[in-house]
């Protein structure tokens, strides 16, 4: 705790000179004040006294009892021992991380004279140490959570009394009413039909409403007209694709890793769909986020109607959606990097804060501490990436069932001679296996069985006849047949030795790896992790057993933490019989099968198993890996380490230590998403009312915290968060409320009795909500609108992405194969998200570059939007599709009306069509055609394209 | 918030060359500007329009040339006579603990295939592999004791552009419109000259990372069309501007619908500028108004197709600098071998790269001095990082993050001084040791930025381009 640390400070006081053996000499004094303490003053103590500015690394040298007290690192020097001081190897300038004075490099003679100094024992003279001055950080935790507003529960609060008793539809507007009221403000009025249908077309699918549905709506004189529109539109498939799209700008959503190749992240899209199809069922959002957190884990994973596959393990792809790098020359730094992204997406998107601050030192401004950070961290140490494999219906557990019996069937009919269980062992042994699951491996797919083999007799594998007898003590991917795919993955150790052998047998589409730290792009580049990886030729023993040899940059890697993978990709098999340091003996020679004939039978139904059981489904996803906590990483540095933190959540939600079976991921699951968990809640209320309303009501969405602004209607706030929750966490009964509400049915334009001065006096920024805010579309549905009105859209859903249009502008190393310039008409959302080849054009219009959680877009206005939309051939091309469309209609004045109805929602004025008009004529004239022609209409489609009203919404 | 003095300055010729409607920056929507996270712009403010800075600026521009791959310091810059005497012997004995390498392939220590030769009245050593840059030696600052956190192309790329080894942060022009604004509204703020390479990391490098995207490096190529989307596609250009013509009226006609209009009059103005831009940006590539003598300096006529891009790159880059455009990047010419990324074959590799950038850096450091522009605009060579003192196998070098060299001229740097020591075998920086963040200090220094207080809240922190570093080297200014 960082109070804890400072406590030293006083104590210092106490211990004056400090445990000095003898009393230095005068001789040593006199060499201290002359040498040491004005090399002291003049090349440390800018940082390191107690006059320092600013103290750094919580270290001070201007006292022995300080030095000896260490900073962050710990104790700077022990008396007589320069070789084992903190200081003088730092001064040394040997170790590249730790190199003081920071600039400049201290001559021999003055690094000669601090060695002598330790050597002496540190002479000092007896001197009170000078008073601790105001430089040193203080944290108080509670008092930071004490205070600010968004770690107080949520409030049970009732919405206020209003004068205009007429005017709210929705609870909800009570509470805005009440605040323009109390501001001697006036509501704006309703909007008009049209207009209020658009804006909640566009909010709820990302799409213009179609000129049927405008008419449908304003023929509808119900009182549920409004209703109607929003449960169609809320049960459309567009639905998801809009608001699946709001939560992959939290989670950095891409599908690719970007650094210097752009390299494929496996599976990325399967993950788009899920959130789309999440969305589209209303999944409650408190489930959507434990699945997020733990979906591999929950007890009750929900499983696809159509597929029956496993959707919840699907949700855990986002922890591994961020960039990486091939060629990390500090791999555990890597690892630190990539779960400080893990953390920092975590906690924006989920709760609001910004945890990632805490990483170097405690939080700044918020109740989060340094320990809090590296307390979250040890979850994600526990947890590994695994491309998991999706069972179809349980079809391949059923299978699997059925294989083994026949395979024990097979055992029975073929029993051979005893098996070798007393065979030579390596003396270096890490692992070896007799017939009880070994502690902490884990498995995945059907092809390993749960435990290794065990028992007294040879067991016999659904393989031909050469390689079928296998001996107990033995983890075999191939006992029910090669076609199951499956990994194994043994617990997490610190590598001992440069080398690791392992006695297998293998043939066909597997892989052994080991895996450092996490590390996963060796898969891609293996530059700097040669020999780490055992595959094709390298593993292939024909089915004989052979000792294999990790090696090659192994030897870098010792002292790192690793775990192995042995991968069986559904053709083939691997057989592990043991794992150790040095290979032991070589002969474990096949057993061959007396008589192969008697087992046809059972192989002639083996086979039919395999040919109805279906392949699995692959899915980017986290999985559990051995329990683990981190270490407290001084100031951020990973190779500076301090005490252990058990895992638990943050201290300011009443994080409790979390038992020690699994990664504990699941009761983080349960603690984020728990009713007594203040913002959740009102972190996902407050987004809808960003996205609909085009502010979020605490205007930072992703930080609640000090830093973030407070919110506007703090009350609403509550209201809406305590109302989300009631409906268990129904993202669609929310946004329904608040369309459906009278505030979101206000015109943009504010109520007629209000002058401007009452507007800039009492609510100039509009954070009241005196009239609708105008909106301009996202880049997505910009590009849709075009689609949809040229007629080109089409709807379908999910599926692997279209690639990205090229154009000789975007170059550079992993540069895609190039898509169609119209996207295959597809929606925005599946256009291919790869990092390093981002579509322009939704650059142009802030489409968010997939770092971070970015819940608020930018909103930026630039002329490069304008030439966008003037000369991208996409959107020519699109307005000429359109223009053909409209000349289907023989009259030029219909033709119009039918373009307003379809881009715009509503018909043209008098002057528009007069507008319109005479540009036809000129521009008939300049291509010297007649007022037909398609050129002169695709220009008017152009036109319109580039319309301010296309792009903002009122 | 802190305090911008306006400075008063006469109007110069070249400010009458910068166009001042509404530029590839702009009018942000009012939603945008009430945000506490742009509490370093006044309400209204449009983000591309001038800014005064925090104090006097020395420089009004930047040109930097962005050395792609890593050059060698001890083959160019830094000599180290040592490496001669201990040439071919065993670095771990010769030199003593070596750091991690990047492809961990050490061969023997390896003297520079390259003669060096004291240059100018400040006797900068300079090898024979940049000898038309040598000619200028009393205009140069030399950093030589660079350092980056990074032996890896893509962390060290972005942390050289961005202060951040993560992919994703706003790069170092972007801060710098952020900080300054564009003095041409019809060009970006902030223009990458490609000349070929796209530096490992890709488009990133030149991002505006959660800065708005107003602020983002355009990317030009200086042949053909130089940069998406300029091009009108109308056949001729009364079709176009009869169709903008058209969209002001229809445009115009429904501000009214909007209450506050403030974001739509911004974007209708938009097309103004944007047209303007569509004849800016060519006339900023037609070089008809340029003599034969200038086009020969930059090395128009040079025999290697290499120099031959670079030079028109390097005159765009000085015909920018006349536009006002505040910050320019140049990436090296494409060709044989790996950028400057010389792993093995060092010696072709980086006479290679030498012949392409040597003359028309040259020419650019005297044409803009001819042109009285040298002394406002800050000219950077850098590479991210330099390679290692011993070989990478037989005949290459390895990346080498621990002590490198760039160096400066003109924008208020003075000249012939030497910045900085690597120890005696160029691997490590040894004295005043310099960090990527002094460099970005001193450049937003130069403009008139103090770069503690360019600041952008995203993501609870206000964000700098320094990130909580960053020293001005002040030794080096005038």
């Amino acid at each position: 705790m960082p109070v804890l640390r400072s406590i030293p400070a006083f104590l210092g006081c106490l211990i004056a000179a400090g445990p000095v053996g003898a009393e230095p000499s005068a001789a040593d004094l006199e060499f201290f004040e002359k040498k040491v303490r004005p090399l002291l003053a003049a090349q440390c103590y800018e940082c390191h006294s107690v006059d320092s500015k600013k103290l750094k690394a919580d270290l001070l040298l201007d006292s022995r009892a300080a030095i000896l007290r260490g900073g962050d690192s710990g104790p700077s020097i022990v008396p007589g021992k320069p070789d084992e001081s903190l200081l003088i190897e730092t001064v040394r300038y040997t170790n590249v991380n730790l190199q003081m004075p920071p600039k400049t490099r201290l001559s021999d003679d003055q690094v000669a004279d601090l060695e002598r100094w330790v050597a002496m024992g540190a002479p000092w003279p007896d001197e009170a140490p000078p008073e601790p001055g105001g430089n040193r950080e203080y944290f108080d935790l509670e008092a930071r959570r004490d205070s600010h507003w968004c770690w107080q529960p949520v409030a049970d609060v009732e919405p206020p009394p209003v004068e205009d008793k007429s005017w709210p539809l929705e609870p909800l507007d009570h509470f805005i009413l009440a605040g323009l009221e109390e501001a001697g403000l006036k509501p704006a009025p309703d909007a008009d039909r049209r207009t209020w249908i658009r804006r909640v077309s566009f909010d709820l699918r990302g799409l213009p409403p179609t000129p049927e549905e405008v008419n449908a709506f304003l023929d509808d004189n119900s009182p549920e007209a409004y209703a109607e529109v929003v449960d169609a539109y809320l049960t459309s498939d567009d639905y998801g694709v809009k608001w699946g799209r709001h939560w992959l700008d939290l989670v950095r959503y891409a599908e690719s890793y970007g650094h210097e190749f752009d390299y494929d992240i496996p599976e990325a899209w399967k993950y788009r769909d899920y959130v789309v199809k999440a969305f589209n069922e209303d999944v409650p959002h408190d489930r959507m986020i434990r699945e997020a957190i733990a979906g591999d884990l929950l007890p009750d994973p929900r499983v696809d109607e159509s597929t029956g596959l496993n959707e919840s393990i699907t949700a855990t792809g986002f922890w591994w959606l961020g960039e990486a790098t091939h060629a990390p020359t500090d791999v555990r730094g890597d690892e630190a990097v990539r779960i400080d992204n893990q953390v920092d997406v975590f906690s924006k998107s989920f709760l609001g804060l910004t945890v990632s601050c805490a990483r170097c030192h405690d939080h700044k401004f918020d109740a989060i501490s340094d320990e809090d950070y590296y307390s979250l961290t040890g979850y994600l140490q526990s947890s590994r990436r695994a491309l998991a494999p999706r069972d179809p219906g349980g079809a391949i557990a059923a299978g699997a069932t059925e294989l083994r019996q026949l395979q024990e069937r097979a055992t029975a009919l073929a029993a051979g001679p005893p098996a070798p269980s007393d065979r030579a062992r390596s003396p270096e042994q890490l692992w070896g296996f007799d017939g009880s699951s070994p502690a902490g491996w884990m498995r995945e797919g059907e092809a390993f069985p749960e435990k290794p083999t065990g028992g007294e007799k040879l067991e016999v594998a659904l393989l031909p006849a050469t390689t079928n007898h296998v001996p107990a003590g033995v983890w075999h991917s191939g006992l029910h047949g090669a076609p199951l795919h499956g990994t194994l993955r043994s617990p997490t150790f610190t590598l001992k030795k440069p080398e690791l052998h392992v006695r297998l047998a293998a043939t066909g589409r597997v892989r052994a790896r080991i895996v450092v730290d996490g590390y996963f792009m060796d898969e891609f580049n293996a530059l700097l992790f040669n020999g780490l990886e055992l595959k094709g030729k390298g593993i292939d023993t024909n089915g004989a057993w052979q000792w294999k040899r990790f090696a090659g940059r192994l030897h870098k890697y010792v002292g790192h933490r690793v775990h192995l993978e042995f991968i069986d990709e559904g053709d083939g098999y691997i057989a592990i019989d043991e794992i150790a340091y040095a290979k032991g003996a070589e002969e474990m020679p096949l057993v061959p099968i007396a008589d192969p004939d008697a087992l046809a039978p059972v192989m002639e139904q083996a086979q039919a198993v395999w040919k109805r059981m279906p392949a699995p489904d692959y899915v980017l996803a986290m999985t559990d890996g051995t329990p683990e906590n981190d270490r407290l990483h001084i100031r951020g540095g990973h190779q500076n380490l301090g005490e252990e933190l058990p895992r638990r959540f943050l201290t300011a939600l009443g994080g409790g230590a979390i038992p020690e079976t699994g990664s504990g991921r699941l009761e983080l699951a349960e603690e984020v998403t728990s009713p007594e968990n203040p913002l959740t809640a009102r972190v996902q209320a407050n987004r809808i009312w960003h996205h609909l309303t085009g502010r979020g009501l605490v205007p930072t969405v992703d930080d609640f915290g000090v830093m973030g602004e407070e919110p506007s209607h703090p009350e609403l706030l509550d209201w809406l968060a305590a109302r989300f929750v009631e409906s268990g966490w129904s993202n669609k009964q929310l946004i329904r409320s608040i369309v459906l509400s009278r505030t979101y049915r206000m015109s943009c334009i504010p109520h007629p009795e209000l002058t401007a001065g009452q507007i800039a006096e009492k609510d100039p920024t509009n954070e009241k909500l005196h009239a609708f805010r105008v909106k301009r579309l996202t880049s997505e549905s910009i590009r849709d609108a075009i689609l949809a009105v040229s007629g080109r859209l089409d709807p379908k859903l999910g599926g692997p992405p279209v690639g990205v249009h090229l154009t000789s502008f975007m170059e550079g190393r992993g540069r895609p194969k190039a898509g169609p310039l119209d996207g295959a008409g597809r929606r925005s959302l599946y256009t291919a998200v790869r990092r390093n080849f981002l579509p322009p054009f939704h650059l142009a219009f802030d489409y968010p570059i997939p770092f971070s959680t970015m819940g608020r877009r930018s909103n930026s206005n630039v002329p490069a939007q304008s030439l966008v939309l003037m000369n991208d051939p996409f959107v020519a091309a699109e307005a000429e599709r359109w223009a053909r469309q409209l000349l289907t209609e023989p009259d030029p004045a219909k033709r119009l009306t039918m373009a307003y109805a379809t881009a715009f929602s509503r018909d043209l004025q008098a002057p528009e069509r007069s507008m319109l008009d005479e540009f036809l004529d000129r521009q008939a004239g300049l291509h010297g055609t007649s007022r037909d022609d398609l050129r002169v209409w695709s220009d008017l489609a152009h036109l319109l394209f580039n319309k301010k009203e296309f792009i903002f919404i009122r | 918030m802190h305090c911008r003095n306006f400075i008063q300055r006469p109007v110069t010729r070249r400010e009458a060359l910068q166009t001042g409607a509404h530029g590839f920056g702009a009018v942000a929507l009012a939603a945008l500007l009430g945000d506490r996270a742009f509490a370093g712009l006044p309400t209204g403010t449009d983000p591309l329009l001038p800014r005064p800075p925090h104090y006097r600026p020395r420089a009004r521009n930047i040109i930097f040339l962005y050395m792609d791959g890593g050059p060698s310091q001890i083959d160019t810059f830094d000599y180290k006579p040592l490496l001669k005497k201990h040439n071919g012997e065993d670095p771990k004995t010769a030199i003593g603990k070596l750091e991690p390498t990047q492809f961990d392939n050490v061969g023997k220590v390896m003297a520079s295939p390259w003669e060096f030769n004291q240059y100018g009245e400040c006797g900068h050593w300079v090898s024979d592999l940049f000898p038309h840059v040598a000619k200028h030696a009393d205009k140069l600052a030399m950093l030589k004791s660079c350092t980056s956190k990074f032996s890896e192309h893509t962390a060290a790329n972005y942390f050289l552009h961005t202060g951040s080894g993560i992919q994703g942060r706003p790069s170092m022009g972007a801060w710098v419109g952020y900080g300054l604004g564009s003095l041409n509204q019809n060009l970006p703020g902030f223009v990458v000259l490609n000349g070929g390479l796209i530096p490992p990391g890709g488009l990133d490098n030149f991002n505006s990372g959660f800065l708005p995207a107003t602020y983002q490096g355009s990317v030009f190529k200086t042949q053909g069309q130089a940069v998406a989307n300029i091009k009108p596609g109308e056949a001729r250009p009364e079709l176009q501007r009869s169709k903008l013509d058209a969209l002001r009226s229809l445009d115009t006609h429904g501000l009214d619908s909007y209450g506050q209009s403030e974001a739509i009059e911004s974007a209708i103005r938009n097309y103004e500028t944007a047209y303007l831009m569509q004849t800016a940006v060519p006339d900023l590539m037609d070089f008809d108004s340029e003599t034969e003598a200038t086009k020969k300096l930059y090395g128009f006529d040079a025999g290697h197709k290499g120099t031959k891009t670079f030079a028109r790159q390097c005159l765009v880059a000085r015909r920018l600098v006349e536009r006002g455009v505040r910050f320019i990047e140049l990436t090296c010419p494409d060709g044989a071998g790996d950028r400057w990324d010389q792993h093995n074959k060092l010696k072709e590799g980086h006479e290679f790269n030498c012949m392409s950038v040597d003359q028309p850096i040259a020419g650019l450091l005297e044409d803009l001095e001819k042109r009285g522009l040298l002394e406002e605009t800050l000219v950077v060579w850098a590479g991210e990082f330099g390679r290692t003192p011993f070989a990478q196998g037989g005949n290459g070098r390895d990346h080498n993050p621990f002590g490198f060299t760039m160096w400066m001229a003109g924008g208020g740097v003075k000249g012939g001084v030497s910045y900085g020591e690597t120890d005696e075998w160029g691997y490590k920086a040894v004295q005043d040791r310099i960090e990527m963040h002094d460099i970005h200090a001193t450049m937003l220094h130069l403009l008139g930025i103090e770069h503690t207080k360019s600041t952008f809240r995203f993501g609870g922190r206000d964000m700098r381009l320094t990130d909580v570093h960053g020293h001005v080297l002040h030794d080096i200014l005038l």
